[in-house]
């Protein structure tokens, strides 16, 4: 072989080899910014790897971001100045006025800090009627009938978003596309292991459990994946918005309209009722009626 | 005279007085020697308290699962290849799942009448360990168990555990998330046994969990060996009750050494076929309107899934409760690992438990040096410490078998997990302890009831013509009186046989 080829390809590769310095400071910054974009997962902004729609407001705040199967958005920054009204209202006792938390007995952390949650977050919380909290002091809120309305809600996080902009956006999943079938695999892999298959949740150690999934809106559903409220991871790369969209379907279809072709569901509980119906319905019955047929004294 | 040789009349006349069956039975009788048999059989006195209907459950909803499970092995495939379902529903559409699962959720979906079989199937099980257990609460608070059916009692006692064993295996069969998980703990039960635990599992599934062997092996246990044991089980068993003859409650006319009760043929026999009726049609009513292991909501089994609140069939209860409430005891050293907190909840509690029902006859015989023939039974109350006993080994039961759905408890009354867990140990220890006294003491009240165990006449009030008011009990009830019990006339067909006398050297034995 040329000896000149083989110094001018030795040269080529220390050149690359120094060059990879420079080139990997470069795509180090380049993720850096890259993280400033709701395309990545930190605890700032939780949310979705695959968007390809971004909406931003005149400041360049995004306000929509998303794809074909769920669209996150934030709500409208005119919505602020009620929302703060209805924060001091509701949320400050326990959350500060400025959002910034409580530390509470002294231990920090106790009423969380919002800034930087997200309008996933802090909408899920509200909307779903765990917050206020019917017992602040209490180890999980309680799900229950919402104290503000749907529009004050939005308000709220309004206004909490406003303090710092972040993510996830509140989503809207798109059920028409979603695949039931893969959500019955995602949610089997994903959710079951707490949520129990039949989605009628179960207890957790210590007094914390995992609610029951057969009275939760759609978009709640997409909102705890993404934000992980309470115990629940918050699942973010591990799943894409497809597949969220496709466990919402799952969960809205086949979790909260159960196929019972088999007669009544016997609310779900699995063997704990089905042994209570055999041993009370049927072991009960025959052996009265075996009473009636024979002899009594 | 006139000749009516030709008259219909005539034609049954010369049939004799049983008619056309009669005719045939006779002349079975004159080639195989029925009569003996069959009278002794049709003859066969069943008392006709209740309480002896409970057996009769278990027999029926056995007839029941076998004749539901033959249907399913028509349509149920014992294969775990994997394979794509595309079938009627719609939320397991192109979800890789074995051949095991496909087969049941078509069997439900697809087969005509096959989910009510398989329901039908799924009760009928449910019903019968039930109806074991509680024959066998019957025969043991009532003394039946005692000489000379020792072995009738050990009989029965493992026929408890095949059931259980056998249900267990048929749970397993559709390979589901949840029944996977069933199978994923019975491979831990069999790691945890000291030394030969782990060759054991291997032996059992064929190499290591899951594998691909276990259902076609579960399945042939399933259907065909451990039923054949439990149907040559059961015919013994039956052949010592008829050998054997029923015990009955203490009563006027009735001792140890005879029967008192309604014949086989015709009165035990309508009943008895009526019971059967009633509980095929029971579990076919439970299994039409009552859904039980919707196994596709729960999706196929894969060792990377689980699901939550994962409960074994009852009759499993108690062992799974055991497991759940078992301290976390193991023993790590030299190199090796023996699982307490699995081994002893799940491998000697349970050895434990059914060897103190198999000695039980004899546990009893050491204490009480009671060695007499027993066919009268005993009412509870009259054997305080045996009842105690008894009442005692149900309670720690039960309360193992509540201690099996700590998580749907701490779920429905919101409550922590923790405290339901602690409350259910405390409650394993004592309810035992606590069961034992009361009973013994509630015996000892009801010895001292005048009367108990009678049924009450009432008092007539009449009015003399004074105006005064007497009060003047009734007379005892018939039916609660067995004097003059004469036995029925059986019926003579034949004249007896007579002993012909045989040459020297050719014995002559009765037939």
């Amino acid at each position: 072989m040329n000896s000149t080829l083989l110094k001018r390809l030795s040269a080529l590769a220390v050149v690359a080899f120094v060059a990879m310095g420079p080139l990997a400071l470069f795509v180090g910054s380049a993720q850096a910014a890259y993280k400033a974009t709701p395309y990545q997962t930190s605890r700032k902004n939780a949310g979705t790897p695959n968007s390809d729609v971004v909406k931003t407001d005149a400041n360049g705040v995004v306000i929509q971001y998303g794809n074909s199967a769920i669209t996150y958005s934030s709500p409208s920054p005119s919505l602020a100045k009620l929302g703060q009204a209805l924060y001091l209202q509701n949320c400050a006792s326990c959350h500060g006025n400025e959002a910034n938390g409580i530390p509470a007995n002294g231990t920090s952390g106790a009423f969380p800090n919002l800034v930087g949650l997200g309008p996933a977050t802090i909408d899920f919380w509200i909307e779903s009627g765990r917050m206020p909290a019917a017992n602040p002091r209490s180890i999980q809120a309680l799900r229950r009938y919402p104290r503000l309305s749907h529009d004050q809600a939005l308000a709220v996080t309004a206004w909490v978003n406003s303090l710092s902009p972040s993510y996830p956006g509140i989503p809207s999943p798109n059920l028409a596309i979603a695949n039931v079938s893969d959500g019955a695999a995602l949610f089997a892999l994903n959710c079951a292991a707490c949520h129990t298959i039949e989605g009628d949740g179960d207890a957790l150690a210590s007094g914390t459990y995992a609610p029951s999934l057969r009275h939760v809106p759609a978009f709640q559903v997409a909102e705890a994946i993404r934000t992980g409220p309470g115990n629940m991871p918050r699942f973010t790369g591990n799943l894409s918005d497809y597949q969220v969209n496709d466990i919402v379907k799952f969960v809205t279809t086949q979790i909260q309209h159960p196929t019972n072709i088999g007669g009544f569901g016997l609310g779900g509980l699995g063997p704990v009722a089905e042994g209570f119906v055999g041993l009370a319905l049927g072991v009960g019955l025959l052996a009265l009626i075996g009473f009636w047929v024979g002899e009594r004294h | 005279m006139t000749d009516v040789l030709n008259t219909k009349r005539a034609k049954q006349a010369a049939l004799g007085p049983y008619g056309r069956v009669g005719k045939s039975l006779d002349e079975l009788d004159d080639r195989l020697g029925i009569a003996k048999g069959g009278r002794t059989f049709l003859d066969k006195i069943f008392p006709d308290h209740w309480s002896f209907m409970l057996g009769e459950i278990a027999l029926y909803s056995f007839v029941v699962l076998m004749v539901t499970g033959v249907f399913l092995t028509l349509y149920y495939i014992p294969s775990q290849a994997i394979v794509t379902y595309h079938g009627g529903y719609l939320p397991l559409d192109g979800q890789k799942v074995t051949q095991a699962f496909s087969s049941s959720v078509d069997l439900s979906f697809a087969v005509r009448g096959g989910l009510l079989m398989r329901q039908m199937h799924h009760w009928a099980c449910d019903i019968f360990v039930g109806a074991i257990v509680v024959h066998m609460a019957r025969v043991f608070f009532t003394g039946a168990f005692r000489k000379p059916r020792e072995l009738n009692w050990t009989i029965g006692g493992t026929l408890l555990i095949l059931a259980i064993v056998n249900g267990f295996l048929g749970y397993s069969l559709p390979d589901d998330l949840v029944s996977g998980t069933g199978i994923r703990i019975a491979y831990s039960i069999i790691l945890s046994i000291p030394v030969v635990g782990s060759y054991l599992g291997f032996l059992v599934f064929g190499g290591n969990f899951p594998g691909t062997a276990i259902i076609p092996r579960f399945f042939i246990l399933h259907v065909l060996i451990v039923p054949l044991i439990i149907i040559g089980l059961v015919t013994a068993h039956m052949a010592l009750l008829l050998r054997q003859k029923h015990t009955q409650f203490p009563g006027e006319g009735r001792t140890e050494n005879n029967v008192v009760g309604s014949p086989m043929f015709p009165v035990f026999m309508a009943k008895t076929t009526g019971f059967l009726f009633v509980i095929s049609g029971i579990t076919a009513l439970l299994g039409a309107f009552a859904q039980v292991n919707p196994i596709w909501q729960f999706g196929p089994y894969d060792a990377s899934r689980i699901s939550y609140a994962v409960q074994p069939d009852w009759y499993m209860g108690f062992l799974d409760g055991a497991l759940r409430i078992w301290p976390s005891w193991s023993f790590h050293s030299f190199g090796f690992t023996i699982p307490w907190e699995v081994f002893i909840p799940a491998v000697l509690l349970p050895g434990l438990i059914f060897n103190i029902v198999f000695a039980w006859p004899a546990i009893e015989r050491r204490f009480t040096k009671d060695d007499a023939m027993h066919n009268l039974l005993d009412r509870p109350s009259d054997r305080p410490k045996r009842t105690a006993a008894g009442v005692a080994m149900l309670a720690l039961l039960g309360m193992l078998f509540i201690a099996s759905s700590t998580d749907v408890m701490a779920n429905f009354f919101h409550v922590s997990l923790n405290t339901v867990l602690w409350t259910m140990r405390v409650l394993c220890i004592t309810a035992p302890f606590v069961a034992y006294p009361i009973t013994y003491k509630i015996c000892k009240e009801l010895q001292a009831v005048k009367g108990g165990g009678k049924r009450k006449t009432p008092n007539v009030v009449t009015r003399t013509a004074e105006g005064e008011y007497v009060a003047t009990p009734a007379p005892v009830y018939v039916d609660d009186l067995h004097h003059g019990h004469e036995p029925t006339e059986v019926p003579k067909f034949f004249p007896a046989d007579t002993e012909e006398p045989g040459d020297s050297g050719v014995r002559v034995v009765e037939r």
